[in-house]
């Protein structure tokens, strides 16, 4: 399985053990990922679809030609690139008439969108029945003893009607790759709540909802290792203003946030060593020290 | 609380309903019933001066400059929970990003979202990646094993930039 691999911009420029702990679990399940030349941001779906939702269409529907060049369906590693990039695709193919008018702008610097691009997020494909097969078998270090939260995010599953990827209200496929590690996932009342990254006015919305989360997490009688989530936003989110509220309120918040590629990395038999799960505020002691006991 | 507002019929600007609704993909305002659902699944609903039944009903009524100059339509996250849940499939998400791309066009518009098309014009990426910042980011990905970025092809993004009607907003950004 080939993909062209768009990396976006935070996790490459701002995170890139992240992308690392990516690129590991993609060779050991043997997808080849291509670089793609000239792609810029996917554009960024908050800002940029606010500014203008012609500049955002055309500028996500540059980046869909380069794909269609390479004869590729696109791999993504971040909700916002998935949402702007597979929300472009499928606002192209309903509107023949607004594809014109896109296209117009386009033909301008040569390109040319057809829509044969396909767009996956990770987690879309690994949770396919063949994918978490494969899984299975390659998993050298089971997680048996983890107790996981997931943290499915926005922009991964809404709207459901563009998205088309899981169930908007009870979400799984997370849950199932994990399941399929060896891990427990815990249910919580909080789970679909967002991480308020993208209320960006208001920095106390974002506080208070990472807080009404963790409080929810560190309560739970199982005990959870580690709050796992797909999207570079809500883990830098999580991660950053629980240590800030930790301090600020005197509260115990001590889950380390973890990106699913890491985890699954860590499954698949990747040294500690060669992750970095220390570049976090919250750092994962207990959680390592489980995994090397 | 919200200010009890007073305005006479004559006063309503009552075409807004379908300068909104005429856009691709809003066409959907004009079934809402307002029952709702939107406010009550809505992540930010005790943080806005109006919560999303109330956008919609404002947009019904004309009430435009009132609309384009609340907090409610920068505050929210898009989270897209009122569209999903929406009975009558009114798409509220996508109609405030409409009513958004409106407040632009008359320059209401918060330097947190601005700062977004500048950073994208001038580098490519929505994360700065010039000069020595270029040079930090090479060296980490370098250490760490990763294949070097592929330069972004800048003069084609800042075509569509300007192409698209946001170049001047780009300009007046960087005069400040």
């Amino acid at each position: 399985m080939e993909y062209a691999f768009f990396l976006g911009c935070t996790i490459p420029l701002k995170l890139p053990f992240l992308e690392k702990a990516f690129r590991d679990v993609a060779s050991i399940l043997d997808v080849k990922l291509k670089e793609m030349e000239g792609v810029g941001c996917c554009p960024e779906p908050v800002a940029m679809q606010s500014l203008n939702i012609d500049t955002w269409v055309a500028l996500g529907a540059r980046n869909l030609v380069i794909a269609e060049r390479m004869g590729l369906d696109i791999m993504t590693i971040c909700s916002g690139c998935y949402e702007t990039l597979k929300t472009v695709s499928v606002l192209l193919a309903e509107d023949k008439e607004y594809l014109k008018k896109i296209n117009g702008i386009l033909n301008k610097i040569n390109y040319n969108y057809t829509g044969k691009t396909k767009v996956y997020h990770f987690v879309e494909l690994f949770s396919q029945p063949e994918w978490l097969d494969k899984i299975k078998k390659l998993v050298v270090k089971p997680l048996d003893d983890l107790n996981l939260a997931v943290h499915y995010g926005c922009h991964l599953i809404r709207p459901s009607k563009i998205m088309k990827f899981d169930h908007p209200e009870r979400p799984e496929k997370i849950d199932i790759i994990l399941e399929a590690l060896g891990a427990k996932t815990v249910e919580y009342a909080t789970k679909l709540e967002c991480c308020g990254y993208c209320a960006r006015l208001q920095e106390e919305i974002g506080e208070n909802l990472v807080e009404e989360k963790m409080t929810e997490l560190c309560e739970l009688e199982e005990g959870v290792d580690a709050l796992i989530a797909v999207c570079p936003a809500c883990t830098t989110q999580y991660d950053r203003k629980e240590k800030i509220i930790a301090r600020r309120t005197g509260k115990e918040l001590d889950i380390p946030v973890l990106y699913l590629a890491e985890i699954m990395a860590i499954a698949l038999g990747v040294e500690l060593e060669d992750l970095s799960l220390n570049n976090r505020s919250v750092k994962p002691n207990k959680l390592i020290n489980k995994l090397t006991t | 609380m919200t200010q009890m507002l007073k305005k006479n019929a004559n006063d309503l600007y009552k075409d807004f309903r379908y300068e909104i609704s005429k856009k691709v993909g809003a066409k959907s305002l004009l079934k809402c019933i307002q029952c709702g659902v939107c406010s009550s699944g809505c992540t930010v609903t005790e943080y806005v001066d109006l919560q999303p039944h109330r956008v919609v009903a404002s947009c019904l009524l004309g009430l435009k400059e009132e609309v384009l100059s609340s907090n409610a339509i920068w505050t929210c996250s898009l989270c897209h929970r009122c569209t999903e849940r929406c009975p009558k499939n009114v798409d509220y998400s996508f109609i405030l990003a409409l009513l958004r791309n409106m407040a632009v066009k008359e320059g209401k518009i918060p330097k947190e979202y601005s700062i977004s098309v500048v950073t994208i014009y001038n580098n490519g990426f929505v994360v700065p990646y010039t000069g020595g910042l270029k040079d930090n980011i090479d060296r980490r990905r370098t250490r760490m094993g990763l294949p070097q970025i592929v330069p972004p092809k800048l003069e084609e993004i800042q075509f569509i930039i300007k192409e698209t009607g946001l170049g001047g907003l780009v300009e007046e950004e960087e005069e400040k």
